[in-house]
């Protein structure tokens, strides 16, 4: 079975990288292999990534309470090449200043174009999971 | 100018034993920016101050602060290149000369922002070529070294031209702010500081981040002194700085605090002689002035406590773990690449010699990798190119995403506490001691894996609560007997009394005042308390170690969810972190009557009855248990005493006593207890109420109460009481049923009437008890006049201690009823949470019922009715009659009862002795109101085929977690006695019973089973955690 190909990202204002470690730490646990960008990952820098990957998804991560803003942007600049817009792209974190991010915030990022928004690093592994087309994602090595 | 120099600053505080105590400050506007200079340099400390900077002049966003700054947004910092050096020479200037003011700010390009201070004649900041760049943003190293390089040079001859010192502090020794090994930040650390020199700068200070292990980091700070002596310049002055803890950091106050004193005492143990503080928000948000000035003064402090502790002796050895050998090989490894120390840095790199782990930047290597051990270490569990390799196997398990979560916030939970268990019992009355109890019977079982402190809280007396506080008075009787009374959950052995093996209430009295304890002697409610008192301290005697008790005296006025835990707003301003708590916060206070001459219900030791006059008439509303209180206190409490006179009992007042006006719907007090003859332990076994009857009823849909639950009580107590008759006929115990018969009552829909064939044959008493006729004898009856009224009261009074004399095993009346108190756990597991239709719960049972088995089956001790006779005979009291109600006319309140001709009476004051019910809805208290609002407690709704909302707070079967708004169990709450009563019956129990256990201490067990096992569950740190982040 092949392992789901990941592209982990922040976005360009955020530089915390704990939870892109973290996160792919957790990918890699569950049989994923992930392309880490970093963080303030310049939204050309995710679409290149995109086109020289083809992962079966981008996950976006942001704590710096920008991410709502920053990622329906992102999502506007791969909506332009076919290519990037066909990978399916999820984003989590904490994504608003104030902390929980409300149902219209959240229908904003779905309607950008994000596959889910998700508050989970569970919900992460399952929909990656449902994603790259299978049931659920082996732990590494089992 | 004459700015003061940093490092002569640091020297000179250094030869006084004096930490440099600094913070990171930056405000947008130059007023406030100066404004937090000044408030710094006049703390009485040794302070260093700071001009933090925005993160757009950080990475040159410079459009972006300018409109920040133009729009009036919030900035993070102070715009120093926007503001123009002119205002930052006019801001600085105002401390200047009396301490010294360095520019810190993060960027990977500092060449704009050290031109800026330049001008401004400001020579001292900090950064790095590798520091500023890898860990933070995109800029290539090889573009970072370059324009670090140029920077520095630029700095340090224009610090020349101007007759100053440039000074650099690297950043080196912070990297990601937590999870790399000592050696590589010393190592970093150095070689920044190798840099700066290289590049012209004559004084750089060299840091190091405060990690997870003191010895750890104090070696490290040693060998970061070592190796600069060794390595940088002679003519390079230079000092050690210490950042305070810079990863996730703890969110509690008290947290905060511990862990900037530990780094202050680090600082010192480890010869740093500056501290950058971190305060005790910062985990929440932007530090104010005042936060910084606190951390500041508080890091002081602990930097002076560590001086004296330390003695003028050096600091005592730490044993070396190879921190500076290890440094040491990684920076003479780099050193090789080129004699250029930019060079060798980006060739280092290149080649993993350097590589940060867990760092994301395009330039690191990212192949190490690191743990922190359990002795908190932290330790290579990877080492990639470098030249070093692991030193210890245990670290080299791999890191895992749920071990990195932990790792990363070890510190934070530590300081915080969370490595600690934390329990929390909200109210320290009998429901509260009763789970205290159990918890420490289970921890003397089975200690603790780590620590764990409990902490038992009540604003009136922690043990006892508000009800049965020691300090009330004596008069104030216990409705249950001694003999019967126990708070240890286990019978007295012939170990020391503590939890699960104790003494029960009789038994401690008797050890002190034998004439008069007994296990048939009511004790007063003062006595219980004190023996409480006696119960707490055997329980804390009895903890394992590990396991502290602590009482707070103080009230709890809200909660809230902290992360796992829950945060304790306490009255007295403190604040508690618990990962699980009990409330067991007993009857509700009443509200204060808005009418002076109305004293609202509460527990007769509360009511303040000091300004009744002997003059006034008091009425008093309500014959129940209170009633009596109310009446020892304004009799026996006012100087009267009882004379026993020829067989009566007879009232000598004093004179100080009110008159007194008392009445009720029914018009009778509370009926006495049948002279206690069961021995304390006792099962009741009963034949046809039976647990499984009561199973198989609740197996099936909700039920009513007179139809399908009343009749097998009813029938229970007709056998108790026939039996009784036989017993007293026969001199021995004869069973009235045969097997068969007995079969024959189980299998009739109509059990009753079993019973009453049966009982009629043997000629004994047949009729099917009527409650509410023997509840409310004078219902539908009219009395000509109050003396007429007294005298039938009397007449009934006198019939109640006849049979209350004959007893409750011998007495067939009295035995009978008292099979209420006997199947009332069966009762309830027929009744609670929904096992009656909303109506038949609401009319049936809460209406009906209840008060019926109040006023026949829980009574107070029978001298309280012959006391009761006496007062009457005496004048003392006066029974107004049934319906007794009060209203008030233009000159006061008039008391009267419409069944009595003549009864109108004018009171004074009216008493309410009626224990109001706890309701939810209109509760005031502001730690029920506030969980209420949050949705946490919820009011209880029966909706077995209706609606009956009740205002018990609605909890689980046991072990009794609320139901939240959205209808799920909270489990880190329990809910347990009073406030749940309406979804559970008869909470109203302030004491376990010796012998088998019942629900008292099974209740008690349920919680404290609960919260010992989901402590010892695995720490949850499954869940995506904000706070990861640098």
């Amino acid at each position: 079975m092949n392992r789901p190909l990941v592209v982990l990202s922040s976005v360009s204002s955020d530089s915390h990288t704990w939870n892109l470690v973290y996160l792919q730490l957790l990918l890699e646990e569950h049989g994923c292999t992930v392309v880490n960008l970093g963080a303030t990952t310049p939204d050309d820098l995710v679409a290149d990534a995109l086109r020289e990957h083809r992962p079966d998804a981008l996950v976006i991560s942001s704590v710096n309470g920008h991410g709502a803003i920053d990622g329906a942007r992102v999502m506007r600049h791969l909506a332009a090449d076919p290519v990037t817009a066909s990978v399916p792209a999820v984003i989590g974190g904490k994504l608003g200043v104030a902390g929980e991010l409300g149902l219209d915030a959240e229908a904003a990022l779905l309607a950008a174009g994000f596959h889910a928004v998700l508050s989970d690093p569970v919900q992460l592994v399952s929909t990656i999971a449902a994603l790259a087309g299978q049931r659920r994602l082996e732990p590494a090595g089992a | 100018m004459g700015y003061v120099d940093l490092s002569s600053y640091v020297r000179r505080a250094a030869t006084q034993r004096e930490l440099v105590v600094q913070p990171r400050m930056g405000m947008a506007r130059p007023e406030e920016m100066r404004a937090g200079l000044l408030a710094v340099r006049d703390l009485p400390a040794w302070t260093a101050g700071t001009m933090t900077l925005d993160s757009y002049t950080r990475v040159g966003d410079l459009r972006g602060a300018r409109a920040a700054l133009d729009s009036g947004a919030a900035l993070n910092g102070y715009p120093l290149v926007s503001h123009g050096a002119g205002v930052a020479a006019a801001v600085a200037g105002a401390v200047g000369e009396d301490i010294p003011v360095q520019v810190r700010h993060g960027s990977s390009d500092p060449r704009t922002i050290f031109a800026t201070m330049a001008e401004a004649g400001l020579f001292c900041s900090e950064g790095g070529p590798v520091s500023y760049c890898l860990p933070y943003g995109r800029t290539p190293l090889p573009a970072s070294v370059a324009a670090w390089a140029e920077g520095s040079e630029a700095l340090a001859a224009a610090a020349h031209a101007a007759g100053e010192v440039a000074h650099l502090e690297t950043f080196g020794g912070c990297l990601l702010g937590q999870m790399c090994p000592p050696s590589l930040l010393v190592a970093i650390s150095v070689l920044e500081g190798l840099f700066f020199a290289q590049h012209g700068v004559a004084s750089v200070s060299l840091s190091y981040a405060q990690q997870t292990s003191h010895e750890q980091d104090v070696e490290a700070l040693r060998a970061l002194s070592a190796l600069a002596a060794e390595l940088l310049p002679r003519e390079v002055s230079r000092h050690v700085v210490l950042y305070t803890y810079m990863g996730v950091y703890p969110t509690t106050v008290r947290g905060a605090q511990r862990l900037l004193a530990r780094s202050a005492a680090l600082a010192v143990a480890g010869g740093a002689q500056r501290l950058i503080v971190k305060t005790e928000v910062e985990a929440t948000r932007i530090p104010s002035v005042e936060d910084n000035l606190r951390a500041l003064t508080l890091a002081a402090e602990a930097g002076r406590a560590a001086y004296a502790g330390q003695g003028v002796d050096p600091a005592p050895e730490v044993g070396s773990t190879g921190i500076l050998e290890e440094a040491r090989t990684l920076v003479l490894a780099t050193l090789s690449e080129s004699g250029d120390v930019g060079e060798a840095l980006q060739r280092a790199f290149a080649k993993g010699l350097l590589d940060v782990p867990f760092c994301l930047h395009a330039d690191n290597a990212g192949q190490s990798r690191s743990a922190i051990a359990d002795d908190g270490r932290i330790e290579w569990v990877r080492t990639g190119r470098m030249p070093i390799v692991p030193q210890r196997r245990a670290a080299s398990r791999g890191v895992t995403s749920t071990g990195l979560l932990a790792m990363l916030q070890q510190t934070a939970r530590h300081e915080d506490g969370y490595d600690v268990g934390s329990l929390a019992i909200v109210g320290g009355g009998p429901r509260g001691l009763s789970v205290l109890e159990r918890l420490a019977a289970r921890l003397q079982e089975e200690p603790p894996g780590s620590g764990l402190d409990i902490s038992l809280l009540d604003d009136v007396a922690v043990g006892s609560g508000r009800i049965w506080r020691p300090d009330q008075s004596e008069l104030l009787l216990m409705n249950t007997v001694a003999g019967e009374v126990t708070m240890f959950s286990g019978p007295a052995d012939d170990g020391p009394a503590r939890p699960g093996a104790g003494p029960s209430l009789a038994e401690w009295w008797s050890t002190f005042d034998p004439e008069r304890a007994g296990p048939d002697a009511f004790a007063s409610r003062a006595l219980y308390g004190r023996y409480l008192g006696f119960v707490l301290d055997r329980i804390e005697d009895a903890l394992p170690e590990g396991v502290r008790l602590h009482r707070r005296h103080t009230r709890v006025l809200g909660m809230s969810r902290h992360g796992e835990r829950w945060r304790l707003e306490c009255a007295d301003g403190e604040e508690l972190y618990a990962d699980r708590v009990a409330l067991c916060t007993g009857h509700p206070r009443p509200a204060p009557s808005a009418e002076p001459d109305r004293v609202p219900a509460d527990s007769a030791a509360d009511l303040d009855l000091s300004a009744v006059r002997p003059d006034q008439v008091v009425g008093v509303l309500g014959l129940g248990l209170t009633f009596y209180d109310t009446l020892a206190l304004l009799t026996e409490g006012r100087g009267g005493r009882y004379v026993e006179d020829g067989g009566t009992l007879r009232y000598v007042a004093s004179g100080q006593e009110p008159l007194i006006v008392a009445g009720s719907r029914s018009g009778v007090p509370l009926r006495a207890r049948g002279v206690n003859q069961k021995p304390a332990v006792h099962g009741y076994v009963p034949r046809v109420f039976t647990a499984e009857r009561v199973a198989a009823l609740r197996a099936g849909p909700a039920v009513t109460f007179r139809g399908d639950v009343l009749p097998w009580v009813l029938a229970e107590i007709m056998i108790v009481r026939a039996e009784a008759e036989l017993r007293l006929a026969h001199g021995r115990p004869v069973a009235l049923l045969t097997p068969a018969e007995l079969a024959a009552v189980n299998r009739d829909p109509d059990p009753c009437r079993v019973v009453q064939e049966v009982s009629r044959r043997h000629g004994l008493t047949d009729e099917v008890p009527d409650l509410e006729a023997m509840a409310q004898p004078f219902r539908g009856v009219g009395f000509a006049s109050p003396a007429d009224y007294t005298a039938a009261l009397l007449d009934l009074v006198a019939e109640d201690l006849a049979l209350s004399a004959q007893g409750n095993a011998d007495g067939p009346t009295k035995a009978g009823l008292d099979v209420l108190r006997d199947v009332r756990q069966l009762v309830r597991d027929a009744v609670d949470h929904g096992g009656l239709t909303a109506a038949a719960h609401e009319h049936e049972f809460v209406r009906w019922f209840e008060p019926l088995v109040s006023a026949l089956a829980a009574g107070p001790p029978r001298d309280r009715l012959r006391q009761l006779v006496a007062l009457v005979d005496a004048g003392v009291v006066r029974l107004l009659g049934p319906g007794f109600s009060v209203e008030r006319d233009e000159h006061g309140l008039v008391a009267s009862s419409p069944a009595v001709a003549g009864s109108r009476t004018r009171i004074d004051v009216l008493l309410d002795a009626r224990i109001p019910a706890p309701d939810l809805r209109s509760s005031r208290d502001p730690l029920h109101r506030g969980l209420a609002a949050a949705g946490v407690l919820t009011p209880w709704v029966n909706r077995s085929a209706g609606d009956f909302l009740t205002g018990a707070v609605a909890v689980t079967a046991t072990p009794f977690h609320p139901v939240d708004a959205a209808g799920d169990p909270v489990r880190s709450l329990h809910v347990l006695g009073i406030p749940t009563e309406g979804c559970r019956w008869f909470m109203q129990v302030g004491s376990g019973r010796p012998g088998p256990w019942g629900s008292f201490v099974k209740d008690a067990d349920a919680i404290a089973s609960t919260m010992l096992t989901a402590l010892a569950a695995p720490a949850h740190t499954d869940r995506y955690d904000e706070r990861v982040a640098l």
